[in-house]
């Protein structure tokens, strides 16, 4: 049998990440780069973030730090010290990218900024992650997801404008991070790709402000061009003018969104045929009606009505119901899902093998859990992805076997503080 | 040319020599196909009359005489040139395997038969250029019972779970104000299609991406699904979604404060003891401060309604501005909810940064895009062209490209092929 392909095998990453940069690690772990985690000997704080299994918080129960950190190796040093810096630089010296979101600054502090790495490693890609940039006037003011989310412009679009007195809403998730990490990671393949020809490493300045500035669609081109400010509206497009409500409720208390009614006139005859097979049809079956599927109609007086009809019929049916029925008729209506709702559909759970089993063997022999998977299918070199690690779980075979460091030397440096291993696992195992 | 054809010193952009075949369209491929013209890709968007990118008429649109005049469709499709060509016309078709034979990526966003539908499916296009790399970015995918539904953005997040998780607690789903698995989407595409040209680099070997919009939003619910599996708790229950907290990190303060002005708002969040005391000390140390409801940060978080209220009491009086430089000076993490005035004209930030540099347009004037958010040393991204306007470059692509002689360019325009 071959040996499964991997796009990225063959690449080595240090991952000096938080939560803003640690998806990176991931996404590239899972589709076969080699990722150390280099994190404290007490670990990474993302560690300590709920919820836990079995609401136990320990660092390696953390089920947030699972999701964001398979595929990974864990060597847990102190970076701090005279013999943390020279471990970094070893591993440094013979890796093909660096990925880190410390605050600007604070690497090259400790004598482990892009020069000095690139001057042992001129091929080495480095992304520094961070919240607004290595320059500029905000340079050293803090970041966190929601600060992210709220100067970079997203908040201001997401929230309601019918419930009376409500804040804008940030879209919970930590997508703040992950838009940040997503561009980090498109700029660091990128670099790869031109280092493919070169030979030469090069230095990213990424940051999660312009990141999220550029990731608000119609909002800065409204203003850049019109001068008109979008307003937010409750669970659907943000608009210079308001637009139908699009949340259905139906009958078994679930939502779906409900729009584009009048883009398609095939679509549009049909769904008034289903109607008013149920009898619920009113006059939409009206010429008025098929004009505006003709033209497209995206808001008027009319449509609101026609809008209130069809509300009522999407009522008297389950969420799956219209789902499906409208879905059929090439609506792209879809059920308002929690997530965990998916792993009961056969399109993504079943034949998209979108929940995959990953091993946790650290809790006994043929352990395993449903991880929400791949977001992409490549032919030829498919995603696979392994546990996060424990903490300090590959300390001692990276020393030892990437650094050749001995066994004594391992020994000192655990005794000193300077690196740990997870319980479990000793310099004698 | 390939890549490998091109001599290392004159290689300026990440992605110089790497010819995209652009068949994307709206919001989510011309996102993946805009970064990828960022980044030095030789991007060719293919429309015709009967199938022009539906963005061209979405708004901001500044005037319907032309195809060439919104705004989004100016920020999306900056740095491609366009090309109409005519695939249901056989000479059309023929032209496009001549394209795909001197191309490197075929990028679509089409749901998921068509390019089956025309023949081009991913067996077909390895015949004509046997390392190419295609991706699709389709709803669903390319396999399963339900391929053959179709997804705007809204309904990929709907459906992945996401505008669920967005809203506060015992209201319906505020979810996302705009396409963000649009955006995401492109950028899925765009990690994908260089992960799979760096291991062309390496093995000579294409392939096929299958991405599906549904299933890139689920695998941002990583957390939330594992919840589920492994503690059996749904996110659906009572107290959630958790509207601007932070029960995850059990932190307060965390959340959005009202400010001075209409409809203005800051968020401020909180994650040590030392942030706290630089947050009390920014407010001149109020009294309830000192309230032993407020002595720890599990404290804080329980008590977290009556903590936001006097915080709100203080943030009420002042503009979002000036409560993030106030909280920033002091060190601790704060925000203006901003407008898009703000960032446009405002955030100094941003225009350190260069964040809305200008291009002209040739039916646009003077018109300002947003970059690609970072800076690289060896090859930073560059602004070379405004968005085209609609087959613009159809005469120099079909001539110094596809080798037609300007007698046949006359016909394809008079036969409705180009």
């Amino acid at each position: 049998m071959t040996a499964v392909k991997s796009a990225l095998s063959g690449i080595t990453v240090l991952e000096l990440c938080g939560e803003r940069g640690h998806l990176m690690g991931k996404l590239m772990g899972d589709m076969g780069a080699r990722i150390i985690k280099v994190e404290p000997t007490s670990g990474v704080a993302e560690r300590l973030v709920g919820p836990y299994k079995d609401d136990d918080p320990h660092h390696d129960m953390s089920l947030y730090f699972w999701a964001h950190n398979t595929s990974k190796q864990s060597l847990s040093v102190d970076i701090e010290s005279k013999e943390g810096k020279n471990i970094l630089k070893d591993i440094a010296s013979s890796a093909d990218v660096l990925i880190e979101d410390f605050s600007p600054g604070y690497l090259p502090s400790l004598g482990l900024g892009f020069e000095m790495l690139s001057s042992l490693n001129p091929g080495l890609v480095m992304t520094s992650l961070t919240g607004f940039g290595q320059d500029g006037p905000y340079r050293d003011y803090k970041s966190s997801d929601i600060v992210s989310l709220a100067m970079g412009g997203i908040m201001h679009s997401c929230g309601y404008d019918d419930v009376p007195n409500t804040p804008p809403i940030r879209p919970s998730g930590d997508h703040g991070n992950k838009i940040a990490s997503h561009y980090g990671l498109i700029g660091t393949l990128s670099a790869l790709i031109h280092r493919d020809f070169t030979g030469k490493g090069q230095y990213i300045d990424a940051s999660a402000h312009e990141a999220c500035s550029s990731t608000t669609e119609a909002a800065l081109p409204t203003y850049l061009y019109q001068e008109k400010v979008v307003f937010r509206q409750t669970g659907r497009h943000h608009g210079a003018v308001p637009t139908p409500k699009t949340l259905c409720k139906t009958s078994d208390n679930k939502y779906i969104i409900v729009f584009q009614l009048f883009n398609n006139l095939n679509s549009w005859l049909s769904l008034v045929k289903w109607m008013t097979a149920e009898g619920m049809a009113e006059d939409l079956g009206d010429e008025r009606f098929k004009e505006m599927a003709r033209h497209r109609t995206r808001t008027s007086e009319e449509a609101d009505y026609a809008f209130e009809i069809v509300r009522k019929f999407v009522a008297a049916h389950t969420a799956e119901e219209i789902y499906r029925g409208a879905q059929a008729l090439k609506f792209p209506w879809g059920t308002v899902r929690s997530p965990e709702e998916n792993l009961e559909d056969p399109h993504f759970a079943i034949d998209r093998d979108m929940f995959p089993n990953i091993e946790h063997s650290e809790f006994g022999d043929g352990v395993t859990f449903r991880y929400a998977g791949t977001p992409y299918k490549f032919s030829s070199t498919p995603w696979s992805a392994t546990r996060a690690p424990l903490l300090g779980e590959h300390t001692f075979s990276i020393l030892s076997n990437d650094l050749g460091y001995s066994k004594a030397k391992i020994d000192t440096l655990l005794d000193r503080g300077t690196i740990s291993v997870s319980k479990g696992f000793t310099c004698n195992s | 040319m390939k890549p490998t054809d091109l001599p290392p010193l004159n290689r300026q952009n990440a992605l110089e020599g790497v010819r995209v075949i652009d068949f994307t369209w709206i919001v989510a491929g011309p996102q993946c196909t805009r970064i990828l013209g960022d980044f030095g890709a030789e991007v060719i968007k293919i429309e015709s009359e009967s199938n022009m990118d539906y963005t061209r008429g979405i708004p901001p649109v500044m005037g319907a005489d032309s195809p060439n005049k919104s705004g989004l469709f100016n920020t999306l499709n900056r740095n491609k040139r366009s090309l109409t060509l005519n695939v249901m016309h056989p000479r059309g078709m023929e032209m496009l395997k001549d394209l795909i034979s001197v191309s490197d990526v075929i990028v679509e966003n089409f749901s998921s038969r068509v390019l089956e539908k025309w023949g081009l499916g991913y067996e077909e296009q390895k015949k004509i250029r046997p390392d190419i790399v295609y991706c699709s970015m389709s709803g669903f995918g390319h396999s399963g019972r339900d391929r053959d539904h179709v997804t705007w953005g809204p309904t990929a997040q709907a459906l992945s779970g996401l505008t669920f998780m967005s809203g506060l607690p015992g209201q319906e789903s505020a979810g996302w104000g705009f396409s963000y698995m649009d955006h995401s989407g492109g950028f899925y595409g765009a990690i994908a299609i260089q992960m799979a040209l760096l291991h062309r680099n390496r093995t000579g070997e294409g392939q096929h991406l299958d991405l599906s919009q549904v299933e890139a939003g689920i695998g941002m619910t990583g957390t939330a699904v594992l919840d589920y599996t492994v503690n059996g708790r749904a996110f659906r229950r009572d107290g959630m979604p958790p509207g601007n907290r932070s029960p995850d990190r059990a932190i307060a303060p965390h959340n959005s404060y009202r400010c001075k002005g209409d409809d203005r708002w800051c968020v401020i969040s909180v994650t040590c003891e030392e942030e706290w005391q630089a947050l009390i000390r920014a407010m001149n140390n109020p009294e309830w401060s000192t309230d032993s409801k407020f002595s720890d940060m599990l404290s804080r978080y329980k008590n977290q309604n009556e903590l936001d209220k006097n915080i709100e009491s203080w943030t009420t009086l002042r503009t979002p501005h000036e409560v993030l430089e106030i909280f920033q000076n002091a060190g601790v993490p704060a925000g203006a909810v901003q407008t898009p005035p703000d960032r446009a004209d405002i955030d100094p930030q941003l225009k350190h940064r260069r964040f809305l540099p200008e291009i002209e347009h040739a039916e646009l004037g003077t018109t300002r895009v947003e970059s690609i958010p970072m800076k690289m040393s060896e090859t930073p991204w560059k602004l070379k062209r405004p968005s085209p306007l609609f087959g613009e470059h159809s005469p120099e692509i079909y001539t110094e490209l596809l080798g037609v002689e300007e007698e046949e360019l006359g016909k394809f325009y008079e036969e409705g092929i180009a």
